[in-house]
């Protein structure tokens, strides 16, 4: 088995008065697309800072590529799109990403070309001359994701990429991991986002409040903690649909509308089982699907809904 | 290595790109003009003052004194009045309506026990009443003389003025140098790093919070380490203040080529101005030290602002955090004038000689006293360690506070960041 990419091996690092990451190992392999999954204050990004060496862990070892040395020694073969963006604002655009790319190492005149040619691509060549500030906020964050990946990185590190970005912008963020993934790039982001996750992962780590909660394949978090959920439409009358939902043997968990329920089947349960005794409940039924979790479902049960975090409620379907 | 050398690239190129860098190049030998030639410039107004003589006396000195006066440069005697009834309250008002300065009144006495009254609409001109009181002294003293029966040709003989001509010797050679020279060199090294020290430094400030405030630290410090980061910066910035003094140095000297003509105009009044403010001359020894001391006091000073800057989330913030910073500078520079007062005294010596006062102090003792080689080589070893010693402490602070927002650290935050 080649070397993972990332590798982190018992990660703990506290700051005063709390601990931000708390005993995490994680494995991101070659050439996938990784998300670090939790709600706000999980420690994603002090996670991500230990990964680029912008901050030691107190404890456990960050090891990348395979090598040793941190982040900073193979900063060559990283890209870096931090949660806050910013560029020297009164800088010009091509001198901003020159000077990026030499701090990846690249020499000036390559970084003078690659930049040309980025800034050419995503319609931006007119504005190669003019000071950052005179830019739309949009071609600001072209600009940035262009420092990001000048030094055709072989990881590619973004914090929160999807966070303020309008639909447009964020479909064409979409669009650049996946054709950075195609080009044999090890894309890691992080995001509290649940949807833009579920699209892009292939494979992820949830944690909250610094510690891991599960990782591994999309799929095989779906299947270990997905569970099986049905949702139930009723077509006016429910008969005695209440006292079936209400059988623990078949249902775990219910989230009665009246005439619309999600139901959580119990291990084991057998959907037409329920179905069964829908129908004999004398209920008309208008809907009966039987329906993967979604990862924010799952993200929900694990990090516990009572979390009261503003921000994870926003994506909520 | 080469990210530093991009980082200092960096600095460099955009600041001497800006306009203020430009209108600084151009100000800065304006502005040091008018420190040395302002005082020339005022000192020549006032004129000649226009005043009367009143005589009273009843041997016919009173006519011996306003001759005196009349030969006494700056002064015009408008005319000389017997004394009578009402003669005072027409004078008077005479000076009220401006048409003359003042008027004395003259009496025996001034010949026998010195006593004469000068009255005036402006009698706080020290030195006005200094030039009075010395040719009025000259005429009591021949008049004295005279009627001791003294020959007036002796008398002339024995007043020859004394010229005392100053010529520094530093290190054992003789400079040429006046003593109003070695002070204006001394003053003018102090003024320009106390300014240099601040401008440059308030810059590296600048830059850090600029990084700090657009985040872009974030990106530098994943792929090159604080340290390196805050190196190149200070070493960008001093590139750019050691152009700004190669240009006003090239200014500067053009102004010193042209001395003897500056002087010429801005002294007409004589001597007395021009022994007190000359340009200076500035030798090799004397560029290296002043410097070498900036160098110093740049990279000790730059980086507390640094680290000001970094424990400072946004430019307002770290106006004020800077304040201890500033006023150690300031502390430098005002105590620095006891090295001008007497560059030998102790005070100057251990000002000289601590690293925070020393950037200052030492190249105005310098220039003012006669230091030896090893006084300032011992000085600058103790700035030296100075600067590495508050480096590491504000790198610290430093790498620590570029990635903080919000709330400012406490101190014991900050003794936490330098001991982790």
């Amino acid at each position: 088995m080649p070397d993972p990419i990332v590798l982190l091996d018992h990660v703990t690092k506290r700051f005063a008065g709390h601990i931000a990451v708390d005993d995490l190992s994680l494995t991101v392999p070659r050439g996938v697309i990784y998300g670090l999954l939790g709600p706000n204050g999980a420690g994603k990004t002090t996670t991500i800072r230990m990964i680029l060496d912008i901050l030691q862990p107190d404890s456990g070892t960050v090891r990348l590529f395979g090598e040793p040395g941190g982040g900073r020694a193979h900063a060559e073969r990283i890209g870096y799109l931090p949660e806050e963006r910013g560029l020297y604002r009164k800088m010009r655009v091509l001198d901003v990403l020159v000077f990026l790319g030499e701090m990846k190492g690249v020499d000036r005149r390559r970084a003078r070309e690659r930049a040309g040619e980025w800034l050419e691509r995503l319609g931006l060549a007119d504005w190669r001359l003019r000071r950052v500030d005179e830019l739309s906020k949009g071609m600001q964050q072209k600009v940035q994701f262009i420092s990001t990946i000048l030094h055709d990185p072989a990881l590619v590190v973004l914090d929160e990429a999807f966070a303020g970005l309008d639909p447009v912008n964020a479909q064409g963020m979409k669009d650049t991991v996946l054709e950075l993934r195609g080009r044999g790039a090890t894309i890691l982001f992080s995001t509290h986002i649940m949807e833009q996750a579920e699209k892009l992962c292939e494979q992820l780590c949830i944690i909250a409040r610094g510690r891991k909660l599960v990782d591994g394949t999309l799929n095989d978090i779906k299947r270990t903690h997905g569970g099986q959920h049905l949702v139930v439409g009723f077509d006016g009358s429910t008969g005695t649909a209440a006292q079936v939902f209400a059988d623990p043997r078949l249902v775990t968990k219910v989230d009665n509308y009246g005439q619309y329920a999600e139901l959580e089947l119990a291990s084991g349960a057998d959907p037409q089982e329920v179905l069964r005794q829908l129908v004999a409940s004398g209920a008309r039924l208008s809907r009966f699907e039987l329906q993967e979790a979604s990862l924010h479902k799952i993200f929900i049960d694990l990090v516990g809904p009572v979390r009261g975090d503003a921000r994870a409620d926003e994506d909520r379907p | 290595m080469s990210k530093v050398g991009a980082v200092i690239r960096r600095e460099f190129v955009e600041r001497v790109r800006r306009r203020s860098f430009w209108v600084m190049a151009m100000l800065g030998p304006v502005f040091f003009a008018a420190i040395f030639l302002a005082p020339l410039w005022f000192a020549r107004g006032g004129g000649l003052k226009r005043i009367a003589v009143v005589d009273r006396t009843t041997t016919g000195f009173g006519l011996a004194v306003a001759v005196g006066l009349e030969s006494t440069r700056g002064i015009f005697v408008v005319r000389r009045i017997l004394g009578g009834p009402g003669v005072e309250d027409s004078l008077a008002r005479e000076v009220g309506a401006r048409h003359i300065d003042g008027f004395l009144l003259v009496s025996d006495s001034l010949f026998e026990t010195g006593a004469v009254e000068y009255r005036a609409s402006n009698v706080s001109s020290l030195e006005d009443i200094a030039l009075l009181r010395q040719s009025l002294g000259r005429v009591a003293e021949n008049a004295r003389l005279e009627r001791a029966g003294v020959n007036p040709g002796v008398v002339a003989r024995a007043q020859v003025p004394v010229t005392l001509r100053t010529n520094k010797i530093t290190r054992g050679r003789v400079t040429g140098e006046s003593a109003g020279q070695s002070f204006a060199l001394a003053y003018f090294m102090m003024v320009t790093l106390y300014i240099a020290l601040l401008l440059y430094g308030v810059q590296v400030m600048g830059s850090v919070i600029d990084e700090k405030t657009s985040r872009v630290v974030e990106v530098l410090v994943s792929s090159i380490r604080p340290f390196q980061l805050l190196l190149g910066k200070v070493l960008g910035v001093g590139a750019v203040s050691l152009l700004q003094f190669l240009i006003w140095g090239v200014a500067a000297s053009a102004l010193i080529g042209r001395r003897a003509v500056l002087e010429g105009q801005l002294t007409d009044r004589g001597q007395d101005v021009g022994q007190v403010f000359q340009l200076p001359h500035v030798s090799l020894a004397t560029g290296v030290v002043f410097i070498a001391f900036f160098l110093g006091g740049f990279a000790l000073y730059s980086a507390m602002f640094a680290a000001v800057a970094a424990i400072s989330s946004t430019e307002q913030e770290a106006r004020q955090t800077q304040t201890p910073v500033t006023v150690l500078i300031m502390l430098a520079f005002f105590s620095s004038f006891a090295t001008l007062a007497n560059p030998e005294s102790r005070l100057a010596l251990a000002l000289s000689l601590v690293p925070f006062t020393s950037p200052i102090a030492m190249p105005a003792r310098w220039a003012a006293g006669n230091v030896s080689g090893i006084d300032v080589a011992i000085s600058f070893a103790l700035l030296m360690l100075g600067t590495v010693a508050v480096t590491w402490v504000a790198a610290r602070i430093y790498r620590v506070g570029i990635l903080m927002t919000g709330k400012r650290p406490s101190i014991r935050e900050l003794v936490r960041w330098v001991r982790a």
